[in-house]
């Protein structure tokens, strides 16, 4: 069996945060009203009270208390909750690489897949996002209508996989 | 020892075992029949080219039927059976058919299965009888099978020398390696041939390769190359029939290489002659492996015929293990080197064998001119080397020939691919010219295609080899004609009077080796394919015990049964409650998309054919998009919740389609446009309220008035923030609570609690569409099927005026306005009951001009009503019509009507 836990986390408020003009003031806006930039493609930044993760050019998703948010966006872009639809799933243990690689087309054994990296990626059919908190857990971002099943699946994959 | 059965007798086999070898351990010569004659058939290889030795292995649902005898490795329990006989192996009665061989010939279906649909339907029971080999299991499939993907810088197929060493310096270069071996064994051409590398140098390299982070896959097949250096394998982790340890019997690797490297080796080819398919006629590489590496000796008086120098090794191993060999007949002119102590024949080819059903008796050839025969139990032959270049090919490779080894070998590809070894480097061999009767010569032992077939294909005038291939049948089935490929080029060519090379080849196409149906399928395998979708509220429907119903990957409650009610029953009972008091139902599986900026109408106006700009805060409308070509493809409706945000609602089976769409107007068609749209299908949960007493209903639940029809407003139910949305899809007064998806138990609970309050019950997706039907609301992917346009709808009206919107300059063509379009209608019976599908036509026999899209009851009156499409149909209210479903076995008469049955004016709707 492979080393890995999976566990369905506390579902945190969570955002899209969208920028669709002055993209620059904004993200100074950001900076100086929480303390870190804006993260680049690929990657997250901030902390559990409030990171973001950036999986498209122009598009981040939020996590945490998106409150002062809406002032940093101005009229340069919009925030829209979309947590009521997401089910944030903890992969922990060594193991999650080769999980993620059952039913996947992303390469999450690249050691360049590190912490502080996201991904947008298919698994077993199903669009899930990736983030990887440390070497030994990344938390994927899964619809809501599908987590049962998908968590059925890792279950049993992690059960018959050998790292 | 390990314990097998083969045709219920018991028998040992040794431990590394395949099927083949313990068949031979065992003394057992005759394993098949022949598909077409039932010829005797024994074990001819020793890989996963075997085309005579398949099997049926395992029991119930895990039974694995035309497995190749020489591709399984013996556990502990394997049952197999011999196939395509009757009453027995030994006493087939099909045999018979050898019979009548001459009349079986080469395109005999053909000739001999043609008229009328009526004898077809004669022909077909017996075609059907005969076909196939192996019984299909009628079990479900107990285990499961697992897709994964790897990426690497180096995949390496084969793990041969070169295949071994190569996989070496790419890992120890650092590079990530995955190195596949079809076999249960590395190096098993090194076993068979154990010269300065052996075992020990197998096991050295395998430790380095895995040191320095190599993967090392065996039983693993590359079954398929595709584009941009996508290779799957398939790994076998259980054998055929075997009951996997950890449930998964095999895996599909989806592999995606920097570069590929084939070290896939060489078949070894027969010869054609008189009776080479007879049990004890072996290939020559196929003995030496049985040997060496089975320690089976198949045969203690030996002939070996041969092109090639690499016989040789074949006479050494069994003369060291004890064979006799009676006999080499070398094709050849003159010796091959040294006197070997052998009694060697050149300017030798074989002519024909002798024998019984279980073995060989003799052997005879042509020696310079003069039959000489030998009585021997085997015969290995060697008619020289075929690289297998399928995976090249796959790859979109060419092949360049090879004059001396006679042989296709790779060449350029344009994908990062690269042949070595053996396959690329093929030993030379001399070109030998069937000297037989052709009509007992056979190339393709799996579908006893012989020289005759391949000349009588010829004279019938089948010149390209593709049509000889599907006229013969050569080449087909499990092996692929991984043997016969090149014996019957190499006829073709002689028959054109050309070289092999312009007699053409056939198409290599994946998979390499036969594929688990399952595998495909992966772990969906037992849902069809896919996950389900559960609803936000699935485990507060579920408690109440629906009938479900799938709707694409969704299940979606379809009738609440009570009191031992039928489902029809129960779904009436709902239909008539929302008529008379109100009924709740679950909605959450609608799409949702919230259009957020100051451009948002703007975007909308792009997206959506009717206007949208005009709508106030706080008010709603229908609407519907087109495709690019003008036809409709989706329908929904826009709400306006705020100055620059408003929520699209659209249909269920097409939410990923729009998704899709929107996200290719905000990126490509309008980037300039300052908007955010995004998808929030699965954030929101709905539920909607509907009937006369709905209204009253919601005052209760919000505490307040609620919206006028298509308006909405923000409210809260049990502390929870909702969004309703006073919309009606059944006719009556409605509303859809739209709630954050997390928090919707207790908003349903307390819109259940209300409901039952006025009278109301629950109703699921059968009497919801009782209900549209008989108000004629459309649905996507029945009455808007792609084919219909806003004008045969009849929502021409609601178009913008304006344009702008995609699919407006298609709505312009010609062909939209020409007359006997097919158009929506309403369809009443005067007679029998409506079916849901079934054919409009106006008298028996005549062409359809149109169908029933979906039909349904009048919900309160009773009575079989319907939608459908109908050539001309607006013009044609009031005609009668027959309404025909063969495949239901029903028919009614019908009348044409207005698309509306119940409150055409829509007064229910409004306060």
């Amino acid at each position: 069996m492979t080393d890995v836990t999976i566990t369905a986390l506390p579902a945190p408020p969570l955002h899209v945060f969208e920028i669709w003009s002055e993209a620059g003031a904004v993200a100074k806006r950001f900076a100086t009203a929480t303390g870190f930039d804006l993260p680049i493609m690929g990657r997250s930044g901030g902390s559990d009270t409030l990171r973001l993760i950036r999986y498209e050019p122009t598009v981040w998703l939020v996590e945490g208390d998106a409150s002062a948010l809406t002032d940093v966006l101005g009229k340069d872009g919009a925030l829209t909750a979309i947590g009521g639809g997401i089910v944030r799933v903890r992969l922990s243990g060594k193991g999650w690489r080769a999980l993620l690689m059952e039913g996947g087309v992303f390469d999450a054994e690249s050691a360049s897949f590190a912490s502080g990296c996201s991904a947008a990626t298919i698994i077993d059919h199903v669009a899930v996002r990736l983030h990887v908190v440390s070497e030994d857990t990344c938390d994927a971002y899964v619809p809501l209508s599908y987590s049962t099943a998908l968590m059925e699946f890792w279950h049993t994959a992690a059960e018959t996989l050998t790292a | 020892m390990i314990n097998f059965t083969f045709d219920g007798k018991a028998y040992q086999a040794q431990a590394g075992d395949t099927l083949a070898a313990a068949l031979l351990r065992n003394g057992i010569g005759l394993v098949g029949r022949s598909f077409k004659y039932h010829r005797p058939r024994g074990i001819m290889t020793a890989g996963v080219e075997e085309p005579n030795a398949l099997v049926t292995v395992g029991e119930g649902g895990r039974t694995e039927p035309n497995t190749r005898a020489t591709d399984v490795f013996v556990y502990e329990g394997l049952v197999a059976r011999s196939q395509n006989r009757w009453p027995s192996l030994s006493l087939d009665f099909g045999a018979i058919l050898g019979l009548a061989a001459p009349i079986f010939s080469a395109g005999f279906y053909y000739k001999t299965f043609f008229g009328s649909a009526k004898r077809w339907m004669f022909y077909e029971y017996f075609i059907r009888k005969a076909a196939g080999l192996g019984d299909a299991p009628s079990e479900a499939d107990p285990d499961h099978y697992s897709q994964r993907a790897a990426f690497c810088d180096v995949l390496v197929v084969g793990a041969g020398p070169a295949g071994l060493q190569a996989a070496l310096e790419a890992a120890e270069a650092g590079k990530r390696v995955i190195l596949v071996e079809q076999d249960s064994i590395l190096g098993p051409s090194l076993i068979r041939d154990p010269q300065k590398l052996d075992a020990a140098w197998i096991e050295a390299i395998a430790a380095r390769i895995r040191a320095a982070g190599g993967r090392i896959l065996t039983r693993t097949t590359a079954s398929g190359y595709w584009e941009h250096d996508l290779v799957t394998l398939t790994q076998r982790i259980s054998e055929p029939g075997q009951v996997p340890a950890d449930s998964v019997a095999q895996r599909l690797w989806h592999v995606r290489a920097g570069q590929v490297i084939l070290a896939t080796g060489s078949i070894e080819r027969p010869m054609a002659f008189a009776h080479n398919d007879r049990p004890g006629v072996m290939l020559s590489q196929a003995v030496r492996t049985y040997v060496q590496r089975f320690g089976v000796t198949p045969g203690k008086r030996v002939v070996i015929a041969t092109n090639n120098d690499d016989a040789y090794k074949t006479a050494h191993a069994l003369q060291d293990a004890g064979a006799e060999i009676v006999a080499i007949i070398d094709a050849r002119p003159a010796p091959a080197g040294a006197d070997n102590g052998f009694p060697v024949h050149n300017d030798a080819v074989p002519l024909s064998t002798k024998g019984a059903r279980h073995c060989l008796k003799s052997v005879s050839a042509q020696v310079g001119g003069v039959t000489k025969s030998w009585d021997a139990d085997l015969l290995a032959v060697s008619g020289g080397f075929t690289p297998v270049v399928h995976l090249h090919m796959q790859a979109g490779g060419t092949l360049d020939w090879n004059e001396a080894a006679q042989a296709f070998v790779p060449a350029k590809s344009r994908q990062n691919v690269t042949t070595i070894g053996g396959a690329a480097n093929p030993d030379p061999v001399f070109t030998v010219t069937p000297a037989s009767n052709p009509k007992k010569s056979f190339i393709d032992f799996q579908n006893d295609v012989t020289l005759a077939d391949v000349d009588l294909a010829w004279a019938e005038g089948y010149r390209s080899v593709e049509h000889l291939k599907r006229y013969t049948t050569l080449g087909m089935a499990t092996d692929q004609g991984k043997l016969s490929n090149m014996a019957a080029l190499g006829r073709l060519a002689e028959k054109q009077g050309v070289a092999i090379p312009e007699a053409g080849l056939t198409t290599f196409r994946p998979p390499y080796t036969p594929v688990t149906m399952g595998l495909f399928a992966g772990s969906g395998a037992k849902d069809g394919g896919a996950h389900i979708r559960r609803l936000a509220l699935y485990d507060v429907h579920a408690a109440k015990n629906p009938i479900w119903q799938p709707l694409g990957y969704w299940f979606r409650p379809r009738a609440y049964p009570a009191n031992g009610e039928t489902m029809q029953q129960s779904s009436r009972r709902e239909a008539r409650t929302v008529r008379t008091s109100v009924g709740m139902t679950d909605v959450s599986t609608l799409a949702k998309f919230e259009i957020s900026g100051p451009d948002a109408a703007a975007f909308l106006e792009t997206v959506c054919a009717t206007t949208v700009n005009k709508l106030a805060v706080g008010r709603g409308r229908y609407t519907f998009m087109l495709r690019e070509d003008g036809f409709v493809f989706d329908d929904g409706t826009v709400w306006r919740l705020d100055e620059n945000r408003y929520l699209l609602t659209s249909s269920t089976g097409g939410a990923d389609r729009m998704a899709t769409l929107l996200s290719y107007v905000r990126q490509y068609l309008c980037p300039q446009l300052r908007v955010s749209a995004v998808n929030v299908q699965e954030h929101y949960a709905g539920i909607a309220v509907a009937g006369p007493q709905a209204k009253a209903a919601l005052t209760a639940l919000i505490g307040e008035e609620p919206p006028r029809h298509m308006s909405t407003v923000p409210a809260t139910i049990a502390g929870v923030p909702v969004i309703v949305l006073a919309a009606s899809y059944s006719g009556e007064r409605a509303f859809e609570i739209y709630v954050e998806a997390s928090h919707a138990t207790p908003v349903w609970a307390a819109c259940e609690t209300e409901v039952s309050a006025h009278g109301g019950c629950l109703f699921g997706m059968d009497a919801m569409d009782f209900l549209r039907i008989e108000k004629g609301h459309l649905v996507v992917g029945t009455e808007v099927d792609g084919r219909l346009t806003p004008q045969d709808l009849g929502l021409d009206k609601m178009l913008n005026k304006a344009g702008g919107f995609i699919g407006a300059s298609g709505l312009s063509r010609t062909a939209f306005s020409e007359p006997g379009r097919r158009q929506l209608v309403g369809l009443e019976a005067i007679e029998g009951t409506i079916a849901e599908g079934a054919m409009l036509i106006t008298r028996e026999g005549e062409t359809p001009q149109g169908h029933v899209t979906a039909a349904g009851i009048r919900v309160m009156e009773g009575g079989s009503i319907a939608l459908g499409q109908l050539e001309g149909g607006f013009e044609r209210h009031g005609e009668e019509l027959i309404a025909t479903s063969p495949t239901r076995g029903q028919k009614a008469r019908i009348r044409v009507v207005q698309p509306h049955f119940y409150d055409s004016a829509g007064e229910r709707y409004r306060d």
